[in-house]
């Protein structure tokens, strides 16, 4: 480990949580997050909660569309004839 | 070479008129995917439908300036968020302020100090916070992040897709939907805390 670096595990891991999860990080920064992930239960249940959470909130936000506006964005078509 | 046959004239706005009918197919079946970002864009479903129709209506008439092959529900999204700004929705929503951002962990930390974590390794999101409060964290998320969290998370945007439709730098989508992320989940904290 390189002097200096990262006297809080948790701490960097936590840093990496965002990039681990959008496939973000090289291949040494991920095993090194993961070799971290694999002892520490505490940081596993927050990446855990966090993948949870993205899916979560996708979900809560998303609203379907009324059908009725779909039909008025048809009409907005130019008429063929 | 050019075509001067009588002919020529009406199998040209044949095929156009066969390209344009094809295009606006294509725009028509994107649009529950651009109607989840434009619905979360603005405050309330009529501003969704006005947007949306704004945006649809200008879409078919300016139907030859996108090429095809490119990213059309990208093309559609650019108009959108451009109308959204034009027409001063964006500044209706919540004002720009210092946002409150914490460390990833924060929200977790905050529920489980509320004493609402999991009793079992199996995280379950839905067990803590409500759709409500998701709805109403994210309309507190400053407008320059939140737009980039709707398009990138919402929308399943790429970065650069997103750098394209915001017309911002890819460092900047990245920025801030890493510090959005974090204002969300300090957004969060609050809703479910004091619930």
């Amino acid at each position: 480990m390189a002097p200096g670096l990262e006297a809080d595990p948790c701490a960097k891991c936590e840093e990496m949580l965002q990039p681990y999860l959008d496939r973000d990080l090289t291949d040494a920064e991920r095993a090194e997050a993961e070799v971290h992930l694999d002892g520490c239960s505490y940081c596993r249940k927050r990446y855990r909660f966090e993948a949870e959470l993205r899916r979560f909130v996708r979900h809560a936000v998303s609203e379907e569309m009324p059908p009725d506006l779909k039909r008025k964005l048809a009409d907005l078509r130019t008429p063929l004839f | 070479m050019g075509e001067t046959t009588p002919e020529a004239e009406p199998r040209k706005l044949a095929e156009e008129a066969r390209d344009r009918v094809r295009f606006e197919e294509e725009a028509l079946e994107l649009a529950d995917q651009v109607y989840r970002v434009a619905r979360r864009l603005v405050s309330t479903r009529e501003e969704a439908e006005d947007l949306m129709q704004e945006t649809y209506s200008r879409a078919f008439r300016a139907w030859r300036s996108y090429q095809p092959g490119t990213n059309l529900r990208a093309w559609l999204l650019r108009i959108l968020t451009n109308l959204n700004i034009d027409r001063g929705r964006r500044q209706q929503r919540s004002p720009d302020m210092q946002p409150l951002e914490e460390g990833d962990y924060f929200l977790y930390n905050r529920l489980e100090e509320a004493g609402r974590e999991p009793s079992i390794e199996q995280e379950r999101v839905d067990e803590r916070l409500s759709q409500d409060d998701v709805v109403s964290a994210l309309s507190e998320v400053p407008h320059d992040f939140r737009d980039v969290i709707l398009l990138v998370d919402i929308g399943d945007f790429s970065y650069a897709d997103a750098a394209q439709i915001l017309e911002i730098p890819i460092g900047t989508v990245m920025s801030r939907l890493h510090r959005g992320r974090r204002i969300l989940k300090s957004q969060l904290a609050e809703q479910a805390v004091s619930a």
